[in-house]
C-alpha cells in the first residue's frame, strides 16, 4: 500500500477511492438495512468528506504557490532594480571619491616640502589629511560591494567537495567563536557528490552566514553548521544560531542592501544581499527562516550541476 | 601539464626560501617576493598562474597588495595565507577576489592542492576569455 501511495500514479489514482465508495453506496444501499446500511452511509460521507478536504488543500495549494511565485518575482525585480541603483551611485561617485582621495595625498606630499617640513603647528592639518584619505578608503570599500552587487560576472564552475570547503570557512571563524564562548558544532553529511560550482563565489556566501551567526549569538551559545541533500540533484548547506533570531518585520528586510541590525560601524548591510546576489548567479538559492522562541537558520541551496550546463 | 607558476609573497625570508625549495622539486615553479611593492614588480616582469600572498606584512598589507594585482592582472588568481582567527581580513580578501585561503601552519600538500584548484580556474577564466 505505502509505495502505490507514494507514486504519482497512486496519489493520482487515490481521489477515485471516495467516489467508488460513493457509487457502491447508491447501488448496493437499496438492499442493505440496519447496522450494514448504516455503516456504508457513513463510510460514504467520510469518503465525501474527504474527497472535498483534498480538493480544498490543493486549490489552497496551488493559491499559496501562487503567491509564493508572485512574491519570489517581485522580490528578484526589487533586487535588481536596487542592484542598479546602487552601481549607479557607485559609479558616479567613485570618481570625485578619487580626486578627493588624490588631493589628500597630495596635500601630505606638499606639507612635507623643505619650507614647510621645518614650520611648526602644521601637525594637525597633516592629521586632517590622513584622516581624509582614510575616510576616502572606507567610502571606496562601499561603493566596491556595491558594485559587486550588480556587477554580471559569471560564475567559474569547477568541482567542489562542498564537505571540505565549509569546513574551511568554519576553521576561519573557529577561533573567534572560541573566544566569545560559541560552540561550533558540525553535522556535516557523509560522502557527499561533488558539486559543480564556483568556490570562490560559495566561500564567501558561507563566510558571511558564518560571521552573522557568530555575532547573533553574541556571547555563549551555539552554531550549528549541516550539510546534506534534500534532492537527488542538490545540496544544502545550513547554519542555525542560537541566536535572538530574526523579527517578523525584519525578515521581510533581510536581503534588502544596506538594511542592518548590527551597531553602526559593524556592518554595512551588504553582506546578505550580496549572498543573495551570488546564489541567484550560481543558480542556486538562500532562504532564512527564524521559528519563535529559537535563533536564525539560513540555508543555501546549490544545484549539483549549474543550469542549462548537463553533466 | 605544463609546469604551475606561483609567486610566494611574505616579509619572513626563511619562510618563502623554505617554500620556494620545497615546491620546485614538485613541478612547481616557485618564485618568492619580500613584500607586496617587489610582488608587484615581479608580476610586471614575469607570467605567474598562481600567488600565494602572506596577509599580515609591514608597510602595504596582504589586502592592498591584493587589491591591486587583481587591479593590474585579474586572471592571476590569490591564495591568502592568514593565521587563525582573522575573519574580518578573510571576508575583506574574498570580497575582493582572493580565490581561497589557508590558515598557518599548513600541510604543503594541502597547499599544493589549492594552487592547483586556482590553476584549473585562471585556465578556464582565460579560455572564457580568448
Amino acid at each position: 500500500m505505502e509505495p502505490l501511495l507514494r507514486s504519482v500514479r497512486g496519489r493520482r489514482l487515490l481521489p477515485l477511492g471516495p467516489a467508488l465508495l460513493v457509487l457502491a453506496a447508491a447501488l448496493v444501499g437499496r438492499d442493505l438495512t440496519g447496522l450494514p446500511a448504516l455503516i456504508l452511509a457513513l463510510a460514504a460521507a467520510a469518503g465525501v468528506f474527504w474527497a472535498v478536504s483534498w480538493v480544498a488543500e490543493q486549490a489552497a495549494r496551488s493559491r499559496l504557490e501562487e503567491c509564493r511565485l508572485e512574491e519570489e518575482l517581485l522580490q528578484s525585480q526589487k533586487m535588481a532594480a536596487i542592484g542598479q541603483l546602487s552601481s549607479g551611485i557607485a559609479h558616479e561617485i567613485n570618481t570625485p571619491l578619487a580626486v578627493i582621495g588624490q588631493e589628500a595625498e597630495l596635500g601630505l606630499m606638499e606639507l612635507d616640502l623643505p619650507d614647510l617640513k621645518a614650520q611648526a603647528g602644521l601637525d594637525a592639518a597633516r592629521d586632517n589629511l590622513r584622516q581624509i584619505a582614510l575616510q576616502v578608503e572606507r567610502c571606496r570599500e562601499i561603493t566596491h560591494k556595491l558594485l559587486s552587487l550588480s556587477r554580471k560576472m559569471e560564475a567559474i564552475v569547477q568541482d567542489t567537495d562542498v564537505n571540505a570547503l565549509t569546513e574551511d570557512m568554519v576553521l576561519l571563524v573557529e577561533k573567534e567563536a572560541r573566544l566569545k564562548d560559541i560552540e561550533l558544532r558540525r553535522n556535516y553529511a557523509e560522502s557527499l557528490p561533488p558539486v559543480a560550482t564556483d568556490p570562490a563565489l560559495l566561500r564567501q556566501v558561507i563566510l558571511n552566514l558564518l560571521n552573522n551567526a557568530n555575532q547573533a549569538v553574541e556571547r555563549q551559545g551555539h552554531v550549528v553548521i549541516s550539510t546534506d541533500m534534500p534532492a537527488r540533484d542538490r545540496v544544502r548547506i545550513s547554519v542555525e544560531d542560537s541566536g535572538p533570531g530574526i523579527s517578523p518585520e525584519n525578515m521581510a528586510k533581510l536581503f534588502t542592501p544596506f538594511f542592518t541590525t548590527k551597531p553602526p560601524g559593524q556592518g554595512t548591510g551588504l553582506g546578505l544581499s550580496m549572498c543573495m546576489t551570488i546564489m541567484q548567479r550560481l543558480g542556486g538559492a538562500i532562504q532564512a527562516a527564524s521559528p519563535p522562541g529559537r535563533g536564525a537558520r539560513f540555508e543555501i541551496l546549490l544545484p549539483l550541476r549549474p543550469n542549462g550546463r548537463g553533466d | 601539464m605544463e609546469n604551475v607558476r606561483v609567486l610566494v609573497v611574505d616579509d619572513e625570508k626563511d619562510f618563502v626560501d623554505l617554500f620556494v625549495n620545497r615546491f620546485n622539486k614538485r613541478n612547481v615553479q616557485a618564485s618568492g617576493a619580500g613584500s607586496g611593492p617587489d610582488a608587484l614588480k615581479f608580476l610586471q616582469e614575469q607570467p605567474v598562474d598562481v600567488v600565494v600572498l602572506d596577509l599580515k606584512m609591514p608597510g602595504m598589507d596582504g589586502i592592498e597588495v591584493l587589491k591591486e594585482i587583481k587591479k593590474r592582472h585579474p586572471l592571476v588568481e590569490v591564495i591568502m595565507l592568514t593565521g587563525h582567527g582573522s575573519v574580518e581580513a578573510g571576508l575583506q580578501g574574498m570580497g575582493h577576489g582572493a580565490y581561497d585561503f589557508i590558515m598557518k601552519p599548513f600541510n604543503i600538500e594541502d597547499l599544493l592542492v589549492r594552487i592547483h584548484k586556482a590553476r584549473e580556474r585562471k585556465v578556464l577564466n582565460e579560455g572564457r576569455q580568448g
